[in-house]
């Protein structure tokens, strides 16, 4: 017999609302020898920007930013990267559920510097919207920290009437002098 | 497409020069592809199997195809407010959603209109209505953003970028 609450029933618990304000630990988002130019060249050749700021290093130190930088956001998606030498995050999702939809089994909320996961029976993960807020791009060999925390947690009523929630994070990227680089907030839809 | 020539070459939009209803021009990416979008998938290692796993998106999910990643969509926005920005502007802040789905075939428009301008601390701001239009006019990221671009005999903009404490909520 399942525990989750039936559809109609509102999915905005005591302990989902108890989430709000719950930070993570400042963890290290790169590895130990940090933003690295190989890396840079896949991320930003998956986003088809040839910008000479990201790869020609004499250029890049004529201009106003004195080295060699990376995208905007490049700092946010680092840390998703699975560290050398961890159990293979894929292979354990689908060994405990083959029909894994290869993210909520994979990103399983553990990691260090993961926020704990939102205790809902809402599993289905659509990304709903984001806030970006610069304030530096990263560069070379640059170590960057992230820190985040569940900024706000709303509960909507499809047409349907079943419930969901949109679960919004926002998370700090500092680098290894503590410097800001960029503010993301992040909303997803829980159904 | 921009080249990276433009890029190295880009002359300075001044806050000056750009009026309430000015259209920065678009940057076009597409038709997209399923090739598009594992690259994508790989690069950033996400393993979502609607964005690469077709019969997994559309028989399981429901869905009309593998779709674009809202990830990348939020890589691909700040890209261009960049380039409109470059070489001594910053695109200080963007505010998006993700609405009409990309998927392989469509042709992405990025876009930008300044709605507004103002002068804070001696900077140039200028926000705009964004977006992301599809080749049949269907909008798939709406959004608002901020730039910040230098005045003619003006100081320079700071970078890092430190914005004026008015404008910090």
């Amino acid at each position: 017999m399942s525990n989750a609450p039936a559809s109609t029933e509102s999915a905005l618990t005591p302990a989902v609302k108890a989430m709000v304000g719950v930070s993570a630990e400042k963890v290290e988002a790169s590895f130990e020898w940090g933003i690295e130019r190989e890396g840079l060249r896949i991320f930003t050749q998956a986003i088809m920007d040839p910008d000479p700021r990201y790869w020609d290093e004499a250029f890049a130190k004529s201009t106003k930013f004195g080295a060699i930088i990376t995208p905007p956001i490049y700092c946010t998606y680092i840390g998703r990267r699975q560290r050398p030498g961890a159990e293979d995050p894929v292979t354990r999702a689908f060994k405990e559920n083959p029909n894994s939809d290869g993210i909520g089994g994979v990103r399983t909320g553990e990691g260090k510097g993961s926020l704990p996961l939102v205790p809902t029976h809402l599993l289905r993960i659509l990304n709903a919207g984001n806030e970006i807020e610069l304030r530096q791009y990263p560069k070379i060999g640059d170590r960057i920290y992230s820190q985040a925390k569940y900024a706000d947690i709303k509960e909507r009523v499809q047409k349907d009437g079943s419930r969901m929630l949109v679960v919004t994070t926002e998370t700090l990227y500092t680098n290894q002098n503590g410097e800001l680089l960029c503010i993301l907030r992040a909303s997803q839809i829980r159904r | 497409m921009t080249t990276a020539q433009e890029l190295r070459d880009k002359k300075q939009t001044y806050w000056d020069d750009v009026a309430v209803g000015h259209q920065f021009p678009p940057l076009v990416i597409g038709p997209m592809t399923p090739t598009h979008l594992f690259r994508w998938s790989a690069a950033i290692e996400n393993w979502h199997r609607i964005h690469y796993d077709q019969s997994f998106a559309i028989y399981h999910e429901g869905l009309p195809n593998i779709l674009g990643q809202g990830s990348w969509k939020q890589s691909i926005l700040p890209r261009y407010l960049k380039d409109l920005c470059l070489p001594d502007g910053w695109p200080w802040k963007v505010t998006f959603q993700h609405r009409a789905m990309i998927v392989p075939g469509d042709t992405i428009t990025v876009w930008a209109t300044v709605t507004k301008k103002y002068e804070e601390e001696g900077l140039g701001f200028l926000e705009c209505d964004v977006g992301m239009r599809l080749q049949y006019d269907a909008e798939s990221c709406p959004g608002r953003a901020t730039l910040v671009l230098p005045i003619k005999g003006g100081k320079p903009i700071p970078y890092p970028f430190v914005p004026p404490k008015k404008l910090v909520s």
